[in-house]
């Protein structure tokens, strides 16, 4: 069967793909920069971050648009159909993603410029934020890849993840009865949350896999249903 | 290329007036040859208007012939026959072509379809005189006398070629579609060559009889052969021999009298007059159904 | 296409909602059954082995590539095929379970249960709009009344009566494309067939003609089953609850036109709709 017919077509889709998973790069990065800005308190690097969220959002409308426009002239069906929905639903994972950083560094100048009360749990943090980064390009490979084996691994992943917030819902709790402590825990809460967050999306990422490859939609792990 | 080069290409490179010359010549060899042949036409029926303007009047179309060598009377009696005799013929050969035609297109199988269009165009290539001779040897001997219906036959031998190819033609420009369209309905093949494909090519069908009218008019050989010792008067009765315009023609130009020159002229002119008549009417027909045909 | 209904306790998994499924039938006639049809165009074996069921009440499509067999199977169905010459065909055609090869079965009678409709439009040239609708009729020996009512029925039918009722005595091929289209689809419903066979029925119309006539095709499913042989996908998308796909001749996928066009089982389905040949 020659490949020869619909080869813009083939080639814009192949583009658009790249693209749309490129946000995911932009994403890995952003969250590196956060996770430094929190290690280090680096209110500037933080409002870095926010700033360049702005690329991320761009990148959001550019494919968006351009997927848009391919339903339109092209008719797809089948697999192409079925990759053009899930790049959509990565879109908006990728966009999501990027703002979860930005909260978490709108909050670091919040937390105040001395040094962090509780190492222990910024330790946690870093080692979520890190574990995140390695979902987040393991999705990226299960999509290039079309592989649902290591889509599905995602869920083990982000068990760990969550696993880590919970600690550090634990940590919080324990954290004393200093109210400036305290007002800092809660901030360090929210961004472990922030990460977990992020984690979230990239096992929805993994989803989307699945669905490109057998066309049927199937929750890995849905909140309400928990697989542990 | 760039487009210079290109342009340079398209440049004249000295052949252009030669070939604007070559092909100024052809047009006007060409030119001159098709004048040439109106021209023949023109002047063919320039002369026969001339020459037998002056005998024709009322009086000429409405009296028959004198006896051999008054040239006091008319045509009225050739008019008479010929009218019969292609009648006659008509009514043989029109149907039987038609047949023939459907036949092969309709109904044969592809090689007896080839055959049988063979032989029609053999048909047709057979000099008149020969048939005049056969339908001689076939009915005038046997009967011992000529007769108009011999002329008939002759004619209508003649005929059926003519009848039968044209049919043919305009039979398979029927478009298949119709007939299909006819066959999914669940109507049978003969229904649908009646009521689908015949009425289709009704005007062709036409036109296709009417030129083989006017072609047979004109035959002179045969009837000579086998029609051309008649009674006086307006004779209508087939099984004698009747008077035709182009026997008429023939006798009269071979009589010494100048009068009767001018009537033979006169006579061409009738005959030509139905002739052109005739196959102006045939081509119109033809055109009203090609364009029906086409949608 | 990812609607999640909490229903189960397992994590949801769904296929596809197929939007539109046949309607249960409401006539138990009109059911058309393939069994192993070969077809043949001398030594050319252009319909190999192929077995498919057409249910009543639905548009079925069939497509494929050009010289797949789609046309000259859906002529087996109406036995148009065997009019060639030089081609015949085996195997079985059930229409509600009676075969239409049989020997005993008059050729002509199978026409009148299963018409066609043609890629381009071929009303009668000689005939006016109303003779043209009447013209399959007129051969039952059926009153001038009740060709007045069966002709009249089948352009409203049609979605054609308004359009032509001031100009029944008109010249059938006055008419615009798409009407004489419909004129031909009206002419086909006057003898009240069961099944209605339709070989690329809009590829020489303008888009808005198109559409007219597949709005129509929606409407007459419930009184004709329908088979629509067409290059284009889209409308087959567009009007068929069940597509099949052939090519060279075989059977490659036949389902719902829902799963074959999002997530067709067959790699070579795939590799077809999506453009990737023919």
């Amino acid at each position: 069967m020659s490949p020869e017919t619909r080869t813009q077509y083939q080639e814009e889709l192949d583009r658009l793909e790249a693209s749309g998973l490129g946000g995911l790069d932009l994403v890995s990065a952003a969250l590196q920069r956060t996770l430094e800005a929190v290690e280090h308190q680096d209110v500037e690097l933080a409002q870095l971050v926010v700033a360049d969220d702005d690329r991320i959002d761009g990148r959001y409308l550019e494919v968006h648009q351009s997927l848009i426009t391919l339903l339109a002239t092209q008719s797809p069906v089948a697999t192409d159909l079925r990759l053009i929905s899930a790049l959509l639903h990565v879109l908006k994972n990728v966009e999501r993603m990027g703002d979860q950083c930005v909260n978490i560094c709108k909050m670091i100048p919040l937390s105040g410029n001395e040094p962090p009360a509780d190492e222990e749990m910024v330790r946690l943090i870093l080692t979520m934020g890190r574990q995140t980064r390695t979902l987040i390009g393991q999705a990226k490979r299960a999509f290039e890849g079309r592989d649902v084996e290591m889509a599905q691994d995602l869920v083990r992943q982000d068990d760990v993840v969550d696993n880590l917030n919970r600690e550090c819902f634990r940590l919080a709790l324990e954290i004393g009865d200093d109210a400036d402590k305290r007002e800092w825990a809660m901030t360090m809460l929210l961004a472990a949350r922030a990460i977990e967050r992020i984690g979230d999306n990239a096992v929805d990422i993994g989803e989307q896999v699945a669905f490109v490859v057998t066309g049927l939609f199937r929750e890995f792990e849905d909140a309400s249903h928990p697989s542990a | 290329m760039s487009a210079g080069e290109s342009h340079a290409l398209m440049l004249d490179r000295g052949n252009l007036k030669r070939r604007n010359r070559v092909n100024r010549l052809v047009e006007v060899f060409s030119s001159i040859a098709a004048l040439l042949a109106v021209a023949v036409l023109v002047i063919v029926v320039s002369s026969v208007v001339t020459k037998g303007i002056g005998a024709v009047s009322l009086h000429f179309l409405t009296t028959p012939m004198g006896l051999f060598g008054d040239t006091s009377g008319g045509i009225s009696n050739a008019i008479v026959g010929t009218a019969i005799i292609v009648g006659i013929a008509a009514a043989m050969a029109i149907p039987v072509g038609l047949l023939v035609a459907i036949y092969t297109t309709e109904f044969a199988p592809p090689r007896i379809g080839h055959a049988i269009r063979f032989a029609l165009d053999l048909l047709n290539g057979v000099p008149t005189i020969i048939t005049g001779i056969f339908v001689y040897g076939l009915i005038v001997e046997s009967q011992k006398h000529q007769s108009g219906f011999a002329g008939s036959v002759a004619l209508a031998i003649i005929m059926l070629p003519i009848v039968a190819r044209t049919a043919q033609e305009v039979l398979t420009l029927v478009p298949g579609t119709l007939k299909e369209a006819a066959h999914a309905l669940g109507i049978a093949r003969w229904r649908t060559t009646v009521r689908v494909t015949l009425p289709t090519a009704a005007g062709g069908l036409l036109t296709g009889a009417l030129l083989a009218v006017a072609r047979v008019a004109g035959e002179t050989a045969p009837l000579i052969l086998v029609c051309s010792i008649f009674g006086q008067g307006v004779l209508t009765e087939p099984s004698q021999a009747l008077a035709s315009i182009p026997v008429f023609i023939f006798q009269s130009s071979e009589s010494p009298s100048p009068e009767a020159h001018t009537q033979a002229w006169a006579a061409a002119l009738i005959l030509i007059a139905f002739v052109l008549v005739l196959n102006v009417v045939a081509r119109a027909f033809y055109a009203r159904s090609r364009q029906r045909m086409e949608g | 296409m990812s609607q999640v209904a909490k229903q189960s306790e397992q994590p949801l998994r769904m296929d596809p909602v197929s939007s539109r499924q046949p309607q249960p039938s409401l006539r138990e006639i009109g059911n058309v059954e393939l069994r192993g049809l070969h077809a043949y165009y001398g030594s050319n074996h252009a319909v190999r082995g192929v077995s498919l069921g057409f249910d009543s009440g639905a548009v079925t499509a069939i497509i494929g590539p050009s010289g797949c067999g789609k046309s000259t199977m859906v002529r087996c169905i109406n036995r148009m095929h065997e009019e060639i010459l030089g081609a015949r065909a085996e195997g079985e055609v059930l229409l509600d379970g009676i075969d239409l090869y049989d020997s005993r079965i008059d050729v002509v009678a199978v026409r009148r249960s299963v018409g066609m409709v043609f890629q381009k439009p071929n009303p009668f040239p000689t005939m006016s709009v109303f003779d043209n609708v009447t013209s399959g009729l007129r051969l039952t020996g059926a009153s001038r009344g009740e060709m007045d009512d069966r002709g009249r029925e089948a352009l409203v039918g049609a979605g054609l009566w308004e359009e032509v009722k001031d100009r029944l005595k008109g010249p059938g091929t006055g008419l615009s494309g798409g009407q004489q289209q419909r004129l031909c689809i009206a002419r086909a419903l006057a003898v009240d067939p069961e099944v209605l066979l339709m070989d690329e029925p809009c590829s020489a119309l303008d888009p808005v003609a198109t559409l007219k006539i597949e709005e129509l095709i929606g409407e007459l499913k419930e009184r004709v089953t329908i088979v629509i042989v067409t290059h284009n996908m889209q409308q087959a998308a567009r009007v068929a609850d069940t597509t099949a796909f052939m090519l060279n001749g075989e059977l490659v996928e036949v389902g719902a036109t829902d799963k074959l066009f999002t997530n067709p089982d067959d790699d070579r389905t795939e590799q077809y709709v999506t453009g990737k040949f023919g």
